[in-house]
């Protein structure tokens, strides 16, 4: 075939081009945070590399500096203009906290509802398991106003716990599936041999079992971390000082404009996580994203 | 492996519940969380939409028709079915067909194609408020990149910013949404193309069967379960989307992109009627439910 080699120059090409149009967004959002003001804000032309670049963006954002004072500078907004309002060291906590600790907790409760469901056949068993599936497709929606009033009443409103609480409760349905997945890719068998040596349930789950689907305890928590990390909703009505970082990046917009360099410099910030984090489980990502239903 | 440790772990040591047999001890933690946070919510929105709220007095009585009877009158509802409806079809469709096309682009195994399908996940990372804050960024009408690229090609006029316009900002957040997660398609169709057997294609094509012939009455047949599965979990997050509205357009302008999510929101923070908001809520779930309930039992979808 003689058109084989310009075939497949051809397929880099357009290959190339397709994956650039995916990453372009994310690109321009970091050479955004890197330029100064009047790069950003300039009405006559799209300034693409001539310009200085500035990590002042993140010196403000990520670092919790002052606010440059910009008289006679080339301010676009006005903007929320109190102090430390661009200071998002507060929201990245934050984020760390509750990101961190409901994966803990949904992993770690998913795994021994996952366990049972895998092991023990019981009256329900696929029935409990479609409820589960459909509290993952519940509207957030559809459970944020009474959680408000649940939350301030049990004094949960605007609490990390409340947060870990919430995010806990969306993460356990995708957690619990995808880690059934992987408890019924390892033979029952091993868990007679164990249990025919004398281990108990729990031993046999803890010492024999749960070793040996490490990959997917991982790949899974990746996933609940990242769920928490880019969640929006539930945080928004469920807090009002406490910010995590996707809402926190939301009050850098006001009604006189929008401070583009520091929106784009804690955005970016807030991607690198995620970002580090899903090379780690491209292995499992299909398998994570679908609940278990493809395996990869 | 584990025999030999679990042999010298002595036995009676931990608590009874947890040498149990019975699944309940297991399910406990999980079932709780579910039911204390998830499905009495649920339940307390139901019977928040019994009650009919007075702006004035700002008191609640109790009128079990009132919310649901206001709800089928509300035309705001139905622009906000009309518009839910039309985001997550639009959407679903170019994700569908983009992340079909994108899979067989990067279904290869020549050097390169790795870190081009590793490159194609990154999307799906970014924090969907982030995701409306690079579109808002990108769709600026002064210095917007992808506003000005469009005036030079005289698709735009700057007198109409995409997201000012009711013709075109549910449009603009179609775009945003597309680009998020047809990866998520992509990654998905690539695992059915890599779990496809070889031997009907090597005979299809021993017969002479195009490459058209094949992707159409092969490939898209073998893979018919995978994809349902993939409209599945997209279409109910299309359903529910707030995230990308809320940050972009808050709806506006007007109502031209008020979803059902979005429209709850609205009557939660800008008239405090919680009992009507909660209606709202409720109906965006039933549709939910009933659309993926259908769906689940027509294309016999297991988890």
């Amino acid at each position: 075939m003689p058109s084989s080699a310009s075939k497949s120059v051809l397929r880099y090409l357009v290959s190339i081009f397709v994956v650039a149009v995916f990453v372009f967004p994310i690109a321009w959002f970091a050479l955004t945070s890197i330029k100064p003001i009047s790069a950003v804000f300039n009405k006559d032309r799209v300034v693409v590399f001539d310009f200085k670049p500035t990590f002042d963006n993140y010196r403000v954002t990520v670092l919790g500096g002052e606010k440059e004072n910009l008289v006679g500078g080339q301010s676009a907004s006005m903007g929320t203009s109190g102090k430390g309002a661009y200071d998002g060291r507060g929201s990245i906590m934050s984020s760390l906290i509750i990101a961190v600790s409901s994966t803990f907790l949904a992993t770690f409760l998913a795994l021994l509802a996952a366990y049972a469901l895998s092991r023990m056949k019981f009256w329900g068993s696929q029935g409990y398991l479609n409820w589960v599936l459909s509290q993952r497709f519940l509207p957030p929606v559809a459970i944020i106003i009474p959680l408000v009033f649940i939350f301030h009443d049990l004094g949960l409103r605007d609490t990390h716990l409340g947060i870990i609480i919430a995010h806990t409760l969306i993460n356990i349905p995708i957690a619990l599936l995808l880690l059934k997945s992987f408890f019924d890719d390892v033979p029952i068998e091993i868990d007679q041999a164990a249990m025919i040596d004398g281990a108990t349930r729990f031993q046999c789950f803890y010492l024999v079992v749960l070793p040996m689907i490490r990959g997917g305890i991982a790949a899974t928590a990746v996933l609940c971390f990242i769920f928490s990390w880019t969640e929006f909703i539930l945080s928004l009505f469920l807090t009002n000082t406490i910010r995590t970082i996707p809402v926190k990046i939301t009050t850098f917009v006001t009604s006189t404009g929008s401070e583009w360099g520091y929106i784009s410099a804690l955005g970016t910030a807030a991607i690198i996580p995620g970002f580090i984090f899903i090379l780690l489980v491209q292995n499992h990502l299909v398998r994570g994203l679908t609940m278990g239903a493809i395996k990869d | 492996m584990g025999s030999a440790q679990v042999r010298q772990t002595s036995k009676g040591k931990l608590p009874r519940w947890l040498t149990s047999e019975h699944p309940l001890p297991w399910l406990f933690p999980v079932t709780s969380i579910l039911v204390v946070f998830g499905l009495y919510p649920v339940l307390y929105s139901l019977w928040l939409s019994f009650y009919k709220r007075n702006p004035a007095t700002r008191t609640e009585k109790f009128l079990p028709s009132w919310n649901w009877n206001k709800l089928i009158g509300d035309e705001r509802v139905w622009d906000a079915v009309t518009v839910t409806f039309t985001y997550a079809a639009i959407a679903l469709t170019i994700q569908l067909v983009l992340g079909m096309l994108i899979a067989l682009l990067l279904d290869s195994d020549r050097r390169g194609f790795g870190l081009f399908r590793a490159l194609m996940t990154l999307p799906l990372v970014v924090p969907p408020a982030v995701t409306g804050m690079m579109f808002l960024l990108m769709y600026d009408s002064s210095f917007g990149v992808i506003s000005n690229a469009l005036y030079s090609l005289n698709l735009l006029s700057p007198d109409h910013p995409i997201l000012g316009s009711g013709s075109t900002a549910l449009w603009g957040v179609i775009v945003a949404d597309v680009w998020q997660w047809t990866p998520f398609m992509v990654l998905i169709m690539l695992a059915g193309l890599r779990a496809l057997p070889k031997e009907p294609f090597e005979a299809a094509s021993i017969d002479g069967a195009t490459a058209f012939q094949s992707f159409f009455f092969l490939t898209l047949p073998m893979m018919s379960k995978i994809i349902a599965l993939a409209v599945l979990v997209r279409g109910i997050d299309l359903f529910r989307i707030f995230d990308y509205v809320k940050v972009m357009t808050d709806s506006g302008p007007g109502t031209a992109t008020e979803t059902l999510t979005a429209y709850a929101g609205t009557v939660y923070f800008k008239s405090a009627n919680f009992s009507y908001a909660s209606t709202v809520a409720l109906a965006t779930l039933i549709l939910v439910l009933v659309v993926s309930t259908v769906f689940i039992k027509v294309f016999k979808i297991r988890f």
